[in-house]
């Protein structure tokens, strides 16, 4: 905040936002609410975190340089909001629902190895095709949205925000063990999800409605 | 070992035993006996996405692979998984279609303004 570099030339650059805050509302919020939905999936919360990215954005504007754009300046705030609430969040309750799963994937082993009819299916078209797909991340999104929410906090945190093992543990106050138990439970559903619902799809492939891209 | 025999070696369902000979079978069963069962093994692949696990383990994951192409398979997707939510953010839009209630843009705007910069 504290930056030496402002000045009015500086503010003549930013985009017409910083004169009016309150355009930042029409022109960012829906997307800096959907990015909050994906990560907290409470519409409420959402709404919460944009407002604070909203004001914190607003008081340090002037740290703003238009180096970057002012979207991702946003998201970036945004994402920091997002940590501080799940840090909020972990004091409040505690990261126990480990039950989950453990009855519903025991069917796929049997003393062997893996039961021969539920082994993983080859994925095709390989995952790599899927992700310029609209339809794959309804998918996708709909598979997160089944896990446990705890479940799927750590797993976001991880795979999509890359933290480190220790840094979730101390955010979310839980142990290693538990972490990695966790990690293995929304890996092992969000890979079966996946597969029943857009690998093994392809015979229902042209069920496909709305192709309406954004 | 009942459920090993009905099914037939085909890349969409491996299997152990079936059109092996002895040399290869006696393989399979050393493996087994020294490699952790499959239960065990996606376990320690999801841990490996997390940390290093020890060499040792390492190279009895890759025993295992050679008679298990189910795990070695399972690994693989947990790699694309892993691809799939880091491309995740670029894809936002793909996959929600909130947009903020226009009663909620309203209450953010009048935050905004009782919040003016100092």
């Amino acid at each position: 905040m504290n930056l030496p570099h402002t000045g009015a030339t500086d503010t003549a650059r930013q985009s017409s936002s910083s004169a009016n805050p309150e355009a930042l509302v029409d022109e960012h919020g829906d997307c800096l609410y959907r990015y909050a939905v994906m990560r907290v999936r409470h519409p409420e919360v959402a709404e919460d975190l944009v407002q604070e990215t909203l004001l914190a954005a607003v008081r340090t504007q002037t740290s703003f340089r238009g180096t970057s754009s002012e979207r991702s300046w946003l998201y970036g705030i945004l994402k920091n909001k997002i940590c501080d609430h799940f840090r909020k969040r972990a004091r409040e309750v505690s990261y126990t629902d480990l039950e989950f799963l453990e009855d519903e994937m025991s069917h796929k082993f049997i003393d062997q190895g893996w039961n021969h009819d539920l082994g993983p299916a080859e994925w095709k078209p390989e995952a790599q095709a899927a992700l310029d797909r609209k339809e794959f991340w309804e998918t996708f999104r709909s598979c997160l949205d089944k896990l446990p929410p705890r479940v799927a906090d750590v797993f976001i945190l991880r795979e999509r925000e890359d933290m480190d093992t220790a840094q979730i543990c101390d955010a979310l106050r839980i142990s290693q063990h538990n972490l990695w138990v966790m990690l293995h439970r929304a890996r092992m559903a969000l890979r079966e999800c996946l597969e029943l619902n857009w690998f093994e799809r392809k015979s229902t492939m042209n069920r496909e409605t709305d192709e309406q891209r954004r | 070992m009942s459920s090993v025999d009905k099914s037939s070696a085909s890349p969409e369902n491996p299997s152990l035993l079936t059109g092996r000979n002895w040399l290869e079978r006696l393989l399979i069963s050393l493996i087994t006996k020294r490699t952790p069962k499959c239960r065990e093994v996606v376990r320690l692949l999801s841990q490996s996405m997390d940390v290093k696990l020890p060499i040792a383990m390492r190279i009895k994951l890759r025993f295992h692979y050679l008679m298990c192409a189910w795990c070695q398979r399972y690994q693989k997707q947990l790699l694309a998984l892993r691809k799939i939510s880091s491309a995740l953010p670029e894809h936002v839009d793909d996959c929600c279609s909130e947009i903020l209630p226009d009663s909620s843009k309203e209450r953010l705007k009048q935050a905004l303004r009782e919040r003016k910069p100092e």
